[in-house]
């Protein structure tokens, strides 16, 4: 009865989160069209350097400075980092699950949210990238919040080689496990670093006040709508994954019949 | 085109690719990433249902 309890509580292909996932993947893309056409219809254009002569009258408003179309990047770069960090504080939370059971769903749990966690980062990186070559005229620098977050990414890149290497199951989870709460730690470092080191160029938005009404709102709708669409790509990826497994098991008991 | 205007504007259009460039290639990644998991399902759904039918049948020769 205990055991039948403690099962239940075990995350499961088919649990009530599969039910809503399909919606909440589908919400998400709606929420993030609506951002997207939102950071260029709706939220305003960000100022630049000062232009010299008088200020001309644009849309009803008089405009001194150049305006800069690249930080139209910045709706969907944030949510896509802030993302990654969320399926990391998962990752993290199941890999310590498992080195207090050992049970091998929570490794799995774990694997799925790095793997999320991994697709979120690659896309921080091209959408930053690109800003930073227009803005920066450099396509990398040892800026302390790219260096933070390049070193989060080899971190979850060697959780993935390391789980290639080692093929006896339990002594994979537990090296896997170290690693994803060693990605947990940096989680904070990398957040918390522009704040830490106030010489970092890259910007502190909400810290500077940058954001305007129109602004946050579009930010607020991108990042609903990533959230979404990262919870409905874990359980997707999560149900396809136990799936593989019992497939698995199931061919090993017919082939020991 | 006024100069003032055209300095206002002049980053606009330099940036523009960069843009694209991005939201393109971002929803490539998420996309690619969906499309490998709703393959991979339907082929595990496929293999599952395959080994149940073999199941089913070890059964009905056991009996």
């Amino acid at each position: 009865m205990a055991n039948a309890k403690k099962s239940q509580a075990l995350p499961e292909g088919g649990q009530w989160p599969d039910t809503i996932a399909f919606w909440a993947t589908l919400a998400g893309a709606v929420l993030t069209t609506i951002g997207f056409l939102m950071a260029f219809f709706y939220a305003g254009p960000v100022n630049g350097a000062t232009v010299d002569g008088l200020p001309e009258m644009i849309g009803g408003q008089m405009v001194s400075s150049k305006l800069l179309l690249s930080q139209k990047i910045f709706y969907f770069h944030m949510p896509v980092a802030i993302v990654s960090f969320a399926a990391l504080a998962f990752a993290g939370y199941y890999s310590i699950r498992f080195l207090m059971t050992k049970n091998q769903r929570y490794d799995t749990c774990a694997k799925v949210a790095m793997e999320i966690s991994l697709v979120f980062v690659i896309c921080t990186m091209i959408t930053g990238d690109l800003w930073t070559r227009f803005e920066w005229g450099v396509w990398w620098t040892w800026d302390p919040r790219l260096t933070t977050y390049l070193i989060l990414m080899l971190i979850i890149i060697a959780y993935f080689v390391l789980r290639n290497f080692i093929d006896e199951p339990e002594r994979r989870s537990v090296y896997s496990a170290v690693i994803s709460i060693i990605a947990l730690v940096d989680v904070p470092i990398c957040l918390m670093i522009t704040r830490m080191i106030p010489s970092s160029i890259h910007p502190v938005v909400l810290r500077e006040g940058g954001m305007t009404g129109d602004m946050g709102m579009t930010v607020g709708v991108c990042m609903i709508g990533m959230i979404l669409l990262g919870f409905g790509m874990y359980r997707l990826r999560f149900r396809q994954v136990r799936l593989a497994q019992r497939v698995q098991a199931l061919k090993d008991e017919l082939e020991e019949n | 085109m006024n100069p003032v205007l055209a300095e206002i504007y002049s980053t606009i259009l330099p940036s523009a690719p960069y843009i694209v460039a991005a939201y393109a290639l971002m929803w490539l990644v998420l996309l690619i990433y969906v499309v490998m998991i709703v393959r991979n399902l339907k082929k595990t759904e496929a293999q599952m249902s395959i080994l149940e039918e073999q199941v089913a049948e070890l059964r009905v020769r056991s009996k």
